[in-house]
């Protein structure tokens, strides 16, 4: 059975859809209304002191906000863009039934800021001090949940917290979940908020760290080709391919083997310096160009131009688990205009980046088989 | 690809299990048979800062008061050691996929560095680094399903076993209490909880628990000769898109019979209940209220049990915790009691809830149903067959 991206949406601070996450990339640039730009501050101001952008979450309001965290904030507004784009809601309200539909939320960070709220709370003024709106929100798929009763969504409903892969295994499982038949779609959801205990935790327990993070969702909806079709809508890109290895190479090569063709762009797993093994390129200081680095892994065609290169993090900081989801979105946003190429999506730089281990996907455009 | 109906044969081929009453799965199934309880006053926590006294907490810390992180994912790793011993597979795992369910995955340990500012690896909230670290597993999936949490990465396993990603699957639990969720539980109740006492018309509601379980699963083939400790026929996960924490005995009544569906058995088939049995107002209700729904006239067969009278609620590990004691209780003929149950509440008067004392049954035990619920509406109840 063929899965496709079906909807897309991105929000967060300096990201004001997903024309954003294209801006900055080699090749796919459209306008950009917004973006925080490579050269933001850790608050996502610009470094002259300007003000810091907008803050997508102050669209939200109604007395239901006041006791959901900010990732479920961001992720509720990620959600219903892409379902929207998706035409799955129609005046707010689902056209398709509740229980054909799952969720997926990729977070690291969602819920650390209720946990460090509360525990810090007890020692000052004991259990009495916490309030009991909050006790869903200890539990780290609170946001996955909250997805679920807004849209009514009741199949399965999934939340991974798997470190720098943790977006594209999102990704994965949800297209699992629709092959196999128990759901026929999914919202999948990469959120991570920032404040001070994500800062505190991310610089590995430093009060002072100022780490420059993504404060913001990235949505797709992936759906059995079947369905978008039986309902009119539009597939963007097809998902191919995936893997989860010990180093970024070895993802990579397992799902070129499945999915050959040849890739158009490839977003690597970050600024860390990834070792050029050989099977990806490197990503270097910038973006690739026909003369800049190749890899046999990733450009096997004698001649071709090198695949464009665009690393996420370089414009919007650590993605951490909303990683793998903003270069799904942005990658089925890309082929729109690519129809012959394919996108490569890496987190995680394994091994020799100190991470557990690196994830590979492949998305395809929509339509080919 | 697409199924329709039946799960594929998969076999539980090897068990590994930590709780407060026993290092080993087998070994807390017979203490379960025994009815001895993990509860104690809480060993972790200053105990001052709360007006709940109790918890179901392994005595595992340094010194007594004092805690330490990372006991989640020691558990995790003892868990899944013990379950490859057990199904015969040495500790190299590389890519045979673990899927590892937790409510609270290491967020106790983000706890202790955000109170006590000691330094925390942000790279150790998710259990993959220590899997790769002792077993050299690459495919690993942390899944943060709240208390449902094991049984719906039961789910996760089926289906790459069904879709040929693998022959064996590593799938585990675990859970350790954090502070934040035992104060605010604690907040929630009008009365503080001195122990678990599911279905009690005087239950106060739930006490944490801590522990780890883990099984490998293999797809069936013939052929095979190794351990088997029991068939899973099937697992279904859904979710009630209702309320953040308060369950809803329709999307239940509709889990359970998907999982009956998915299982090819039908209500009268099935010989034992291990029940989710939290011992909160609306678990208790809402799952004795779905069961007979599913159940009708067939609601007195099955004889039924609730450990977390004697673990407390193991959360992310709980699922395994029943699936477990399930495995054994149809390979010994024998189902643990439920503790605690003086005056049973009026929904599951015609139930056979086994109270006080565990229940030889012999060989009339085969088919077991398994129920996991948990926070966010998540269901998954698993039916597991006796291989003879």
């Amino acid at each position: 059975m063929d899965v496709v991206v079906s909807g897309l949406a991105a929000v967060g601070v300096g990201l004001d859809s997903v024309a954003d996450l294209l801006a900055g990339t080699p090749g796919g640039g459209r306008p950009a209304t917004g973006g925080a730009g490579p050269d933001t501050t850790p608050d996502g101001g610009a470094p002259d002191g300007t003000a810091r952008p907008a803050d997508p979450t102050r669209r939200l309001s109604g007395r239901g906000m006041r006791y959901k965290d900010r990732a479920t904030k961001l992720a509720l507004l990620a959600g219903r863009d892409a379902l929207t784009d998706a035409g799955l809601l129609a005046d707010d309200l689902l056209t398709v039934p509740g229980e054909s539909v799952g969720v997926v939320v990729s977070t690291n960070y969602g819920n650390v800021d209720t946990v460090c709220e509360a525990v810090a709370t007890i020692a000052e003024h004991t259990y009495l001090g916490t309030s009991p709106m909050a006790l869903p929100a200890t539990s780290s798929n609170v946001t996955a949940s909250w997805l679920a009763i807004t849209h009514g969504l009741r199949g399965a409903n999934l939340t991974l917290c798997n470190g720098a892969t943790s977006g594209l295994d999102a990704v994965f499982w949800a297209g699992l979940l629709i092959r196999s038949g128990r759901i026929r779609a999914a919202l999948v959801v990469g959120v991570e908020p920032v404040n001070d205990p994500v800062r505190y935790v991310v610089g590995g327990g430093d009060p002072a760290a100022r780490p420059r993070l993504l404060d913001g969702a990235a949505a797709v909806v992936l759906e059995s080709a079947d369905a978008v079709r039986e309902r009119g809508g539009t597939p963007r890109a097809a998902l191919g391919p995936y893997a989860r290895r010990a180093e970024p190479a070895a993802a990579v090569a397992a799902v070129r083997a499945v999915e050959s063709r040849p890739v158009g762009l490839w977003y690597p797993p970050g600024p860390a310096p990834v070792p050029n093994t050989g099977a990806i390129p490197h990503a270097g200081d910038g973006p690739a160009t026909p003369d800049g680095p190749v890899c046999a892994g990733v450009r096997p065609d004698e001649g071709a131009p090198a695949a464009r290169v665009d690393d996420l993090t370089r414009r919007f900081g650590e993605c951490s688990g909303a990683l793998g989801v903003l270069q799904c979105a942005a990658g089925a946003a890309w082929l729109a205009d690519h129809p012959t190429e394919a996108v490569l999506a890496t987190a995680g730089t394994g091994d020799r980046g100190g991470e557990d281990a690196a994830a590979a996907l492949i998305l395809t455009p929509a339509g080919t088989p | 690809m697409t199924r329709p109906g039946a799960d594929p044969g998969v076999l539980i081929s090897g068990a590994g299990a930590v709780a407060s009453t026993g290092a080993e799965s087998g070994e807390i199934y017979r203490a379960l048979c025994a009815g001895r309880s993990g509860l104690a006053p809480l060993r972790g926590f200053d105990p001052s800062r709360f007006r709940a006294t109790h918890a179901y907490e392994i005595d595992d810390r340094p010194a007594p008061g004092v805690d330490e992180p990372m006991r989640a994912t020691r558990w995790l790793l003892e868990a899944v050691a013990a379950a490859l011993r057990d199904a015969g597979l040495d500790e190299d795992l590389g890519d045979i996929p673990v899927l590892v369910g937790t409510t609270l995955r290491e967020l106790r340990s983000v706890e202790l560095s955000w109170r006590d500012r000691t330094p925390v690896d942000p790279r150790h909230l998710h259990f993959g680094a220590a899997l790769r670290r002792r077993f050299g597993a690459v495919d690993t999936h942390t899944v943060a399903n709240a208390c449902a949490a094991s049984l719906y990465t039961l789910a996760l396993g089926v289906e790459l076993l069904a879709a040929g990603r693998a022959d064996t699957v590593v799938v585990a639990g675990t859970d350790t209490i954090t502070e934040s969720t035992y104060g605010m539980l604690d907040r929630c109740y009008p009365e503080a909880p001195d122990r678990v006492r599911p279905f009690d018309r005087n239950r106060r509601g739930m006490l944490q628990g801590e522990g780890a379980a883990a099984v490998v699963l293999r797809r069936e083939q013939a052929g095979y000769t190794g351990p088997v400790l029991a068939r899973l026929r099937g697992v279904a996960v859904n979710c009630d898109a209702y309320h953040p924490s308060a369950p809803d005995a329709k999307s239940i009544a509709l889990v359970i019979r998907e999982a009956h569906r998915r299982a090819g058995v039908g209500p009268a088939e099935v010989d034992l209940v291990m029940l989710h049995g939290t011992g909160t107002p609306l678990n208790d209700e809402a799952e004795a209220e779905a069961i007979r729904d599913v159940f009708g006239s067939h609601a007195g067969t099955p004889l039924m049990t609730a450990i977390k009278s004697m673990l407390g609620h193991t959360a992310g590990a709980s699922g395994l915790h029943s699936l477990l004691t399930a495995a054994h209780a149809l390979r010994a003929g024998r189902v643990p009691p439920t503790l605690g149950i003086t005056d049973p509440i009026d929904e599951i008067a015609d139930f056979r809830l086994v109270r006080d004392t565990a229940v030889a049954s012999g060989d009339a035990l085969r088919v077991a149903q398994v129920d996991s619920f948990g926070f966010g509406g998540l269901n998954a109840v698993a039916v597991l067959e006796k291989v003879a």
